[in-house]
C-alpha cells in the first residue's frame, strides 16, 4: 500500500472512531413517550398497530403484583431482532422503554417497571422491519406510580 | 451505580442498578402535590469500545432502575455504561467481565 494511501484510509478510520461516543446515543425521542392510548402508542413508536403475536417471544411477569411500583419483567426472544421494546397498555405513557441490540447483544431483557393499575403488557422485537409481539397480564392490587 | 458482569458458557450476564428517585412526574406526594417528573431517559453501554446497546426510557420504570441484559463475551472484556436523567445530569461506570 502506498503511503498517501494508508494515510487517508488511517485518517478516515481516526475520524469514525472519534464520531462514535457522540453519535452513540440518539437524542431521547420525546413523540415515543406522550401520555396516549395503546394503540396511539404502537403507531407513534412502531408506525403500526399490526404486530405479529409470536410463539417464540416470551415475556413473564408474575399474575399477581404485590408491589405495583416495581414489578419484575423478563423477556426472552428466540427471534434475533435489532430493537426491543416493553409496554404497558394501562400506563399514563404505555411505552417503557427501547432498547437497540448490536454486536453479540442477545434479545433478552429483564427490569423492574411502575403499573398503574391492572394491565397487558406487551414486548415487542423489530426483525427485518417486521414487528412481533408477546403480551403477558398483571393484575395489581394497590396504585403505584 | 452498581454492575456486576458474568460470564459463563461464553454468555455474559450484565446486571445494573442506578440509583435513582425516577419518578414518573404522575405521582402524589402525602399532601396531595405532584412530585415533579425526574428520571433516567438514555442509556449506552459499550464493550471493549464498540456500541452493545442503547436504550431509551420512559417515566414506567421503577425507582432505582434495575436492568439486566445477556451478550456473547468473555471474561475480562471491557464495559462502559452511560446513562443520563431527564435534568441531563450523567451517570457513567466502567467493569470488566468477571
Amino acid at each position: 500500500m502506498k503511503r498517501r494511501t494508508f494515510l487517508e484510509r488511517s485518517s478516515v478510520a481516526a475520524a469514525l472512531v472519534l464520531l462514535r461516543p457522540s453519535s452513540l446515543m440518539a437524542a431521547w425521542n420525546e413523540k415515543h413517550f406522550q401520555q396516549v392510548s395503546i394503540d396511539k402508542a404502537f403507531l407513534d413508536v412502531l408506525g403500526t398497530k399490526d404486530l405479529v403475536k409470536s410463539g417464540s417471544i416470551t415475556i413473564a411477569a408474575p399474575p399477581v403484583a404485590s408491589d405495583s411500583s416495581a414489578v419484575p419483567v423478563e423477556i426472552i426472544s428466540g427471534i434475533r431482532g435489532d430493537q426491543l421494546y416493553l409496554f404497558v397498555e394501562r400506563n399514563v405513557t404505555p411505552l417503557v422503554l427501547s432498547c437497540a441490540l448490536h454486536g453479540g447483544a442477545i434479545p433478552f431483557l429483564a427490569l423492574t417497571v411502575k403499573m398503574r393499575e391492572s394491565s397487558l403488557l406487551y414486548a415487542v422485537i423489530r426483525e427485518g422491519g417486521k414487528y412481533h409481539m408477546a403480551s403477558v397480564h398483571v393484575d395489581v392490587a394497590v396504585q403505584a406510580c | 451505580m452498581r454492575i456486576l458482569a458474568k460470564e459463563d458458557g461464553g454468555i455474559v450476564s450484565l446486571k445494573v442498578i442506578i440509583p435513582h428517585p425516577n419518578e414518573s412526574g404522575t405521582r402524589k406526594d402525602e399532601s396531595g402535590n405532584v412530585v415533579p417528573a425526574y428520571y433516567i431517559r438514555e442509556g449506552s453501554v459499550l464493550l471493549n469500545g464498540l456500541p452493545l446497546i442503547e436504550l431509551q426510557l420512559g417515566p414506567s420504570v421503577s425507582r432505582d432502575p434495575f436492568l439486566q441484559f445477556r451478550f456473547a463475551g468473555k471474561k475480562g472484556d471491557r464495559l462502559n455504561l452511560r446513562f443520563i436523567d431527564s435534568r441531563k445530569q450523567e451517570y457513567a461506570a466502567e467493569a470488566a467481565v468477571v
